[in-house]
């Protein structure tokens, strides 16, 4: 039970290495997809939305987090 | 399948698997030098067969996912992971963070077992097993994610798998000759290098999912690699001057 809850834990870490950064990248793929989906769009602009938000949210979180001093 | 996806994809799977190996490697050498390689055996093949086991139930699955919603699923899971990689590269090689020791934690983890050695004699063999189980399935959980996330998307899971054996084999071949953890890795290298990888994958398979036809088709993954290892590189160096600010 405990190596299944381990492995659980594990898993959940493998995707959110850090809270933050988890959540602002799901928003900015919601964000494009609600751009290709509801609007005119090409969905190019989506993919270009995506592609620079997370280039971005990359440097804010390593930033934050030095600026607090953890991980 | 072309070159230019596949061999990214590849190198991708090696060089993250060679990463997830040596540090399961580094747990089940712990246990084997403190109890002898049955345990560390037995519970290696375990951890195998578990995984087999996980791989052959969920696996034909993949088949069943329509292609746009497998890559965009893949795409923000390979988002989540590799930049989580890449933060934490960056951050290790800002020096915020300090870097993953393999002689530390094979110390750790011969210790622990040390410290249960002297408590419960009968159980150890038991807990050494376990030891090497849960190192060997949870490391592997990692190369089997990373496998299918670099490789399912256009049916390059043979190649991306054979990039994860070659790995394994490699580890495998440098520790049986050396026979002590393989600390001289460049770890924080390598798992920069395959948070950019996984990033740019995850930022392509994010936009195929979406319906994003990328200009340069597949050749856009070199640009967004170029794009990930740069904004890791100025994450890292800001990280730096902050933390020299912060300690004046």
């Amino acid at each position: 039970m405990i190596v299944f809850k381990e492995v659980v834990a594990e898993l959940i870490g493998m995707f959110v290495a850090e809270r933050r950064l988890t959540i602002a990248v799901l928003i900015v793929v919601t964000m494009a997809g609600c751009l290709v989906d509801f609007t005119d769009l090409d969905p190019l602009v989506g993919g270009t939305v995506v592609l620079f938000g997370c280039l971005i949210l990359l440097i804010a979180s390593v930033c934050r987090s030095a600026r607090a001093g953890t991980s | 399948m072309t070159w230019s996806i596949a061999a990214p994809a590849v190198m991708a799977a090696f060089l993250a698997s060679l990463v997830e190996v040596v540090e399961a490697f580094t747990i089940v050498l712990a246990v084997a030098t403190l109890r002898g390689w049955r345990s560390a055996t037995l519970g290696t093949i375990a951890g195998l067969a578990v995984l087999a086991g996980i791989v052959l139930l969920l696996g034909p699955l993949l088949n069943r996912i329509p292609l746009h919603s497998l890559q965009l699923a893949i795409g923000i899971l390979l988002l989540l992971f590799g930049m989580g990689w890449l933060r934490k590269a960056s951050l290790r090689a800002a020096g915020i963070i300090p870097l993953h020791d393999e002689d530390a934690i094979f110390a750790a983890e011969t210790a622990q077992l040390g410290q249960y050695r002297r408590r419960q004699q009968s159980n150890l063999d038991w807990v050494a097993g376990i030891t090497a189980l849960k190192a060997v399935l949870l490391e592997g959980l990692e190369v089997v994610f990373i496998v299918i996330a670099v490789g399912a998307g256009r049916g390059l899971l043979m190649p991306a798998s054979l990039g994860a054996l070659a790995a394994g084999a490699l580890v495998l071949a440098v520790g049986a000759i050396i026979h002590r953890p393989l600390s001289r890795v460049p770890e924080n290298i390598l798992k920069f290098g395959v948070g950019v990888m996984l990033s740019a994958f995850g930022v392509f398979w994010t936009g195929e999912g979406l319906g994003v036809a990328w200009p340069g088709q597949d050749l856009a993954l070199l640009l967004f690699a170029a794009l990930f290892l740069a904004a890791g590189l100025l994450g890292s160096a800001l990280a730096r001057r902050i933390s020299v600010e912060i300690a004046r």
